[in-house]
């Protein structure tokens, strides 16, 4: 049996991104309908101009990258009974997170030279390191069916995880061609599913956008490509792919920085 | 292996994985857990035999292997004791009298050794909420007294809020058929019984380890030092059976999520012989004392 | 039945062969993927040259015929009390150009799905189909003749091996004979017989992988254990990524999850095929991992194709097809670990 709670009200918000997960989620189109006819939609910055500070489900979409941002996220968490983060920036930091490698300060000058004084950041941080989140959507853009699963389950009450199962699994389960065979290196044994392997079904190579998998064995691409007896397959991916192992680190973390952000500017200085 | 169940009902509808649907009778909110009790649509008794569990379905919310609690002797329904672990449990725990579930099953064809017992002394001990399944054994050796020589109960909790089965746990006291010895792990104020870990009163008893059969059912980190309690008493490997938990998914031994070593939990068990699974590195790796961890 | 005389079908029979199979069922077979020239899959056949005979090998073996990658169980209504809908195909079809690997890995699932209490979803799939098989080339993962299956006719109905023009058909059963009445066929001839023996000659020299010992001795290796080293060592390289079951046509480990419709009216129960080289395969409620090291998850797949089902079922859970090699991104051969787990329990001896 399933109890219906009452018709909660929904609002988007977004942070550091490019807002493209939320446009996703407008392509759903007759299929948001069923959705949202389930829930009433109070604040939606890219569909309407209404906005409302009560709210019972809150999804967020970004990554916080300025002090106001943790005030405001603060103040979002305290309001919506269910807060939610939409995407990768908003779950796992994304591409935002790459500035992380400098100071603050240093990254600054590097896009506005001696202008940007003024400029409030702070390193990116996934939304769940500054406030606790109930649902975790993640991928870069968020997959449709995913997104409408988590908001079943929210409606229903039922918790959600993120899959913990490699993107292979979800490759294999459509029947698609492994793109090592075309001689690409691909991130899909060791990033986290849930997307439907939708990059591999369309012959590209994952990039791993929804992070790493739990205990991802991410020594084990060096340990294959500098091997010396290589079976043809694999021999030919190393040969189209002569990745240094700096170059391979890097490909593993465009998505998955793990560098620490500096909480403060000082000390990042410090590091410097 | 313990004995195979001898009324295993047909299983009309686990041939395409559908289950039967069922009603909920009565919901009894358990300290930690839910006590659910339920019936067929067409009041046909479940036929299980203690030991057994049944997979239950919340339909929208999926599917959990759920152990059945009351006896086959007491036919006019079945009950299931949850605890809130997942999405199924929790939706579990959130029935109401009239909501409907799905059932599949009884399935399991170790079960407690209900045949081998008779005659014999028996020894039960519960963890936490392995009294669940455990509390249809007693039920049923209580309603076949006769059958069976001494009957021991050791059942230990948390803290004395965490008893299950409060009431019927008070009348064991008081019932001559049987020695029921419950205690806390931390007691409260209030709490008047005995103190300590499961394993305490199991150290004060005396069997006869020549006439006695034991069954444990809790927490796997239990079963070690019962085990070591056990076979103190000279009491052998293969008259010592536990009742083990294991994520099953079709409960048929197909789906392959039970597999210890060559056994499917869910086929050959839930409740296995101690000897049988020293004889398997996956539970010896938990359960025994070390050992090369790699012979099969 | 009496073991029939082989037949010889010239290939442009065959197409119309095809043809009128086509007009009455539906044929699934190999069949180049669209923009990926050189790779297959099994699919349905639009028409009878979309058949492709030659085809090396599948990234999913043909198991996905009868058990879906992801299927429908039954569906159900939200209602008190909920509707229950069993969801079941029962039209019959075809399924072609199943080497003889494949077909093994299709014997070897009735056997396991068939075990008491039997998966009737199953068998009850498999009855629908025909099957008619067809003798391969191999490529440099192949090693059948490892694992004795390189001939292996079971469970066909029909069996073709290529010659210069058209297959010589061996007929397997009933269902087969009276498939191959639609044919335009000529007994076959010493000649024949001769040409298709060559074929497997042929094949047997190309396969490349050995074992150093029979499959056999592998059971026994396992039972004797004291492999740490190699489990730990394939384990250093893998990913966990269930890439050698999702591929197996022997794995037949699956989930079950349930998804409801947007409008919450009702849903269904799905059933997905599962790996047990992922992590959270052997997870319990309560927390404990029965096999969260990864070696533990590399060693128990080795044990339940070469010791636990083999004693079971008394032959190997493995067809030698070599997909899982094939499909491992970490470059983990089925036949080089095969082989370091004869060495070290040869250098224990």
């Amino acid at each position: 049996m399933i109890h219906f709670k009452k018709k909660p009200r929904v609002a988007f918000f977004d942070f550091a991104c490019c807002e493209g997960c939320q446009l996703s989620v407008l392509e759903m189109e007759e299929k948001l309908l069923d959705l949202l006819s389930h829930v009433e939609v109070v604040e939606w910055r890219e569909v309407m101009s209404e906005k409302s500070d009560e709210y019972d489900i809150a999804f967020c979409e970004g990554s916080i990258t300025r002090k106001r941002d943790v005030e405001r996220i603060q103040s979002i968490r305290e309001r919506a009974e269910t807060l939610v983060s939409l995407g990768a920036c908003a779950s796992i930091s994304c591409h935002n997170a790459l500035k992380n490698r400098w100071p603050m300060k240093e990254v600054v000058e590097m896009v506005y030279g001696d202008s940007g004084g003024h400029i409030d950041t702070i390193p990116a941080r996934p939304v769940s390191d500054v406030v606790p989140v109930d649902y975790q959507i993640r991928g870069c853009p968020v997959s449709l069916p995913e997104f409408e699963t988590v908001f079943k389950h929210i409606l229903t009450g039922q918790s959600y995880d993120p899959p913990n199962q490699p993107v292979c699994v979800e490759c294999k389960l459509n029947d698609t061609l492994c793109v090592y065979e075309k001689g690409m290196v691909c991130l899909g044994p060791v990033t986290r599913c849930g997307c439907n392997a939708v990059c591999t079904a369309y012959g590209d190579a994952c990039q791993g956008c929804r992070g790493l998998i739990d205990e991802a064995n991410t020594e084990a691409p060096a340990r294959v490509l500098f091997r010396e007896d290589l079976h043809p397959i694999m021999a030919e991916v190393a040969r189209k792919n002569p990745l240094t192992r700096k170059e391979i680190l890097a490909k593993f973390t465009v998505y998955n920085d793990t560098s620490e952000p500096d909480e403060e500017e000082e000390s990042s200085d410090d590091n410097a | 292996m313990a004995e195979p169940a001898k009324n295993q009902a047909v299983d009309r509808t686990r041939i395409f994985y559908v289950p039967e649907r069922a009603r909920v009778m009565t919901t009894r909110q358990e300290p930690s857990a839910t006590f659910v009790e339920l019936g067929f649509e067409d009041g046909r008794p479940l036929n299980h035999h203690p030991g057994q569990f049944v997979q239950v379905s919340v339909f929208g919310y999926g599917e959990a292997p759920i152990s059945v609690c009351s006896s086959p002797t007491r036919p006019e329904s079945f009950a299931l004791c949850v605890q809130s672990m997942g999405n199924v449990s929790r939706a579990i725990a959130d029935l109401t009298p009239g909501d409907w579930v799905g059932i599949r099953g009884p399935y399991g064809r170790g079960c407690f050794p209900i045949d081998r017992m008779k005659n014999k002394d028996v020894l039960l001990i519960a963890g936490g909420i392995g009294m669940a399944p455990l509390r249809g054994l007693i039920q049923f050796i209580c309603d076949n007294r006769d059958d069976y020589g001494r009957f021991m109960v050791v059942y230990g909790a948390k803290t004395p809020s965490d008893i299950l089965f409060r009431e019927e746990t008070e009348q064991w006291t008081e019932n001559p058929d049987l020695d029921f010895y419950r205690t806390v792990d931390e007691p409260d104020d209030e709490w008047e019984g005995r103190t300590g870990v499961v394993t305490e009163p199991l150290k004060e008893i005396d069997i006869d380890p020549e006439n006695t059969i034991a069954a444990a059912c809790g927490p796997p980190v239990m079963f070690r030092f019962i085990a070591m309690d056990l076979l103190k008493k000279k009491l052998p490997e293969e008259r010592i059976y536990f009742s083990l938990e294991r994520r099953f998914k079709c409960g048929i031994g197909k789906c392959g999520h039970c597999q210890l070593n060559d056994l499917y939990v869910c086929q050959d068990g839930p409740v296995f012989r101690y000897a049988d699974l020293l004889k398997r590195t996956e539970a010896g790796e938990v359960w025994a004392p070390e050992k090369d961890q790699d012979t099969a | 039945m009496t073991a029939p005389e082989n037949r010889v079908i010239p290939a442009s029979n065959f197409t119309r062969f095809l043809e009128a199979i086509m007009a009455e069922q539906p044929v699934i077979g190999p069949r180049e993927r669209p923009d990926q020239p050189g790779f297959y899959r099994f699919g349905r056949l639009a028409r009878a040259e979309d058949f492709a005979p030659d085809y090396g090998t599948t990234t999913v073996p043909p198991k996905k015929t009868f058990a879906a990658l992801r299927e429908k169980l039954f569906s159900f209504t939200l209602d008190s009390p909920p509707e229950l809908d069993l969801h079941f195909d029962s039209s019959p079809f075809v399924l072609l150009g199943i080497h003889p690997c494949d077909l093994s890995g299709i014997d070897a699932l009735d056997h396991a799905y068939s075990q008491p209490p039997a998966e009737v979803r199953w068998t009850a799939n498999r009855r629908r189909a025909s099957l008619i098989g067809l003798d391969c080339r191999p490529d440099s993962y192949c090693f059948c003749t490892q694992v004795g299956t390189e001939s292996n006719r079971n469970p066909c109905d029909l069996f073709l091996t290529p010659m210069e023009d058209g297959y010589l058909v061996e007929v397997h059963s009933d269902a087969g004979a009276a498939l191959l009445e639609k044919a335009d066929t000529r007994k076959a001839g010493e000649e024949d017989e001769a040409a298709a023996e060559q074929w497997r000659r042929e094949k047997a020299a190309g396969i490349v992988p050995e074992f150093d010992a029979p499959v056999e001795k592998i059971a026994d290796i396992l039972e004797v254990g004291g492999l740490t080293p190699v489990w730990k060592e394939t384990a250093d390289r893998c990913y966990s990524c269930g890439s050698c079951n999702t591929t197996c046509p022997t794995c037949f480990c699956f989930d079950m999850v349930d998804d409801i419709e947007p409008d919450l009216s009702g849903g269904a129960r799905y059933r997905t095929w599962d790996s047990c080289q992922l992590l959270d395969f052997a997870l319990v409620a309560s927390g404990h991992n029965f096999r969260g090291e990864r070696w533990q998850r590399v060693r128990h797949r080795w044990q339940r194709k070469f010791l636990y089902l083999y004693r079971q079922f008394d032959r190997p859970y493995c067809t030698g097809c070599g997909r899982c090699s094939r499909a491992c991104t970490a470059d983990i051969n089925l036949v080089d670990v095969a082989n370091r787990l004869i060495a070290a329990a040869q250098k224990e001896a």
